[in-house]
């Protein structure tokens, strides 16, 4: 039996942590999907421990929730590529799910199916621009990586996305070898899913699954200092932010292009509520 | 509509230059007005009309002298001090149907301005400044939004530009409540906020950079001793230091030169070779 229901759909990973319930931020993101995108069936893949903490109304809200196998407590990351092989849809925009819409990218879809793998290029500032902060990046520049972002991406059933995922999962497995030919990489840590999928980018060729041309593929960072203000305090505590309808206002400018708030302390249930809210209403 | 409802309509069209100008203990701000005013009159071939109190005694022929009570001071330093409360009148006491408001420092060179007339707009502003060392980004704020420069604003009688004035005087009312809300970190009140402000809100929460004034400001900054110019560039001369740049509108910030006599002569000499 085919692992596909759907043609379309929006998949993310909840990995629940000690600090972070990952299951909740994944049901603010459903329910975002749900107000804001006409394409809409979202799935959420789930290891054991989160699968039993979700209630009743996150259950419901969730068209699939997908049970990640067991041996992935320990690296999180590295369970990334089996959304592939586990995604309900034949065509997939994969999220981060500290990431939320303030308005439909239906339109999106049709860019994206360009390319068998999209990956989202260059991080946005609040203005609206490529954010030119390259701190976080440094990796990345070094080594002449790809400016890649695993917050949204997109891909299909198809040998090129099986490819990808692949090479990703190998990139992953033998990350000890791997690391040995890089500049400027911390030894100890283990690989983020940006710079294995930007590794990925690279031996598969990055003109392959990034369109850098369309620049509206790509989303906001919340990370402080993207948006050029001190990383010693949350966004949140620096400058206001507020809603109107979809649309989220940060610093008093009106967001259109999706946010990836990063503090996670930003998902609060009265936000919940309200996404609960609008869902309600649309329907 | 009839030809002759059209030719009424457009005779009844008019375009002028409005510049406010209030004394203070420091500066004298109609001296300013009047030389300046003289260069604006006649590079953009356009009437001009001075706002100013009741104790102003202007020199130059205005086309209109309209008087109102002046509203607060500011201070920059010990030294400079100047009255910028109640600019958002300018939408109601303009006689003109296009106006350009224009800070009295700044020197009309040219008729770049007045040409934006022939394009559609509410009101434009200048969003971007340069000085010598090329373009200046400022923020109201550390971590706030870039301000527009109130020293040139051009707009037309519509709704949109009433209700842009309607609003910077409401921000003016209320600066403290705004001033929280923008980040800002001078506690003086300022024009150039006051325009950023209620055009971000007017225009959805978006910077709307795009329908300004589609080039930058150009800034001296330093203190001047003396400006030479001929037809392509100013010779700008600062004690031992001197700066060629090309002829252009220029917003000059030392209010020592614009008062003395070297200053005075140049404006006589533009004019008469214009």
């Amino acid at each position: 039996m085919s692992q596909h229901k759907e043609q379309q759909g929006f998949v993310s990973f909840a990995i629940n942590t000690s600090a972070v319930d990952y299951g909740r931020l994944a049901y603010l993101q459903c329910l975002n999907v749900k107000a804001t995108q006409r394409a809409n069936s979202y799935a959420v893949i789930a290891d054991e421990a989160t699968y039993n903490s979700f209630n009743n109304r996150q259950l419901n809200a969730f068209d699939y929730v997908i049970r990640l196998p067991e041996g992935f407590e320990q690296a999180p990351f590295a369970a990334e590529p089996l959304v592939f092989s586990l995604t309900p849809f034949k065509e997939t925009i994969k999220l981060e799910s500290d990431l939320l819409f303030t308005r439909s990218i239906d339109h999106w879809w049709t860019a994206f199916r360009l390319r068998d793998v999209c990956l989202s290029t260059g991080a946005k500032n609040i203005l609206g621009t490529y954010s030119a902060v390259r701190k976080y990046r440094q990796l990345f520049d070094t080594n002449s990586l790809p400016d890649v972002y695993n917050g949204l991406m997109y891909f299909r059933y198809t040998q090129t996305a099986k490819q990808f995922f692949d090479l990703a999962d190998y990139v992953f497995k033998e990350w000890d070898l791997i690391k040995m030919h890089l500049e400027g990489v911390d030894l100890e840590l283990n690989p983020t899913t940006d710079v294995v999928y930007a590794l990925t980018a690279l031996i598969l060729g990055d003109e392959a699954v990034t369109i850098p041309s369309m620049d509206f593929i790509n989303f906001v960072h919340m990370k402080s200092g993207f948006n050029g203000w001190s990383d010693a305090r949350s966004w949140l505590e620096t400058v206001m932010h507020e809603r109107e309808g979809d649309v989220i206002r940060i610093n008093n400018v009106n967001q259109y292009d999706p946010v990836h708030y990063h503090d996670k302390t930003y998902a609060t249930q009265e936000l919940i509520e309200y996404y609960e809210q609008r869902v309600l209403a649309r329907s | 509509m009839t030809n002759s409802r059209k030719l009424e309509k457009s005779i009844s069209m008019s375009r002028g230059i409005v510049v406010f100008a209030f004394n203070t203990e420091t500066v004298d701000y109609v001296k300013i007005a009047d030389r300046t005013s003289q260069l604006a009159s006649r590079f953009m071939d356009l009437p001009v009309t001075l706002i100013t109190d009741h104790d102003a005694d202007p020199e130059f022929r205005y086309d209109n002298i309209i008087t109102i009570d002046p509203q607060g001071n500011n201070w920059r330093d010990k030294n400079v001090q100047w009255r910028n409360f109640g600019r958002h009148y300018a939408y109601t006491l303009t006689p003109y149907e296009d106006t350009v408001l224009l800070d009295c420092d700044y020197l009309v060179l040219d008729s770049s301005l007045s040409s934006l007339f022939d394009t559609e707009f509410d009101y434009k502003l200048m969003h971007h400044n340069t000085n010598y060392a090329g373009a200046v980004y400022e923020q109201m704020g550390e971590t706030s939004l870039p301000f527009i420069w109130a020293t040139v604003i051009l707009f037309r009688k519509s709704k949109r530009a009433e209700m842009l004035f309607e609003l910077v005087g409401k921000i003016q009312r209320n600066y403290g409540y705004y001033r929280k809300l923008y980040n800002i970190r001078e506690g003086n009140y300022r024009n150039d906020y006051a325009f950023a402000i209620a055009n971000n809100i007017l225009s959805g929460y978006t910077l709307n950079e795009s329908q300004g004034i589609p080039w930058p400001m150009f800034t001296i900054e330093e203190t001047i001793d003396q400006v030479l110019y001929d037809d392509n560039f100013l010779y700008v001369k600062h004690g031992n230091d001197a700066r060629v740049v090309v002829r252009q509108n220029t917003h000059i910030m030392d209010k020592q030169y614009l008062q003395s006599d070297d200053f005075k002569q140049l404006v006589g000499a533009l004019v008469e070779s214009a």
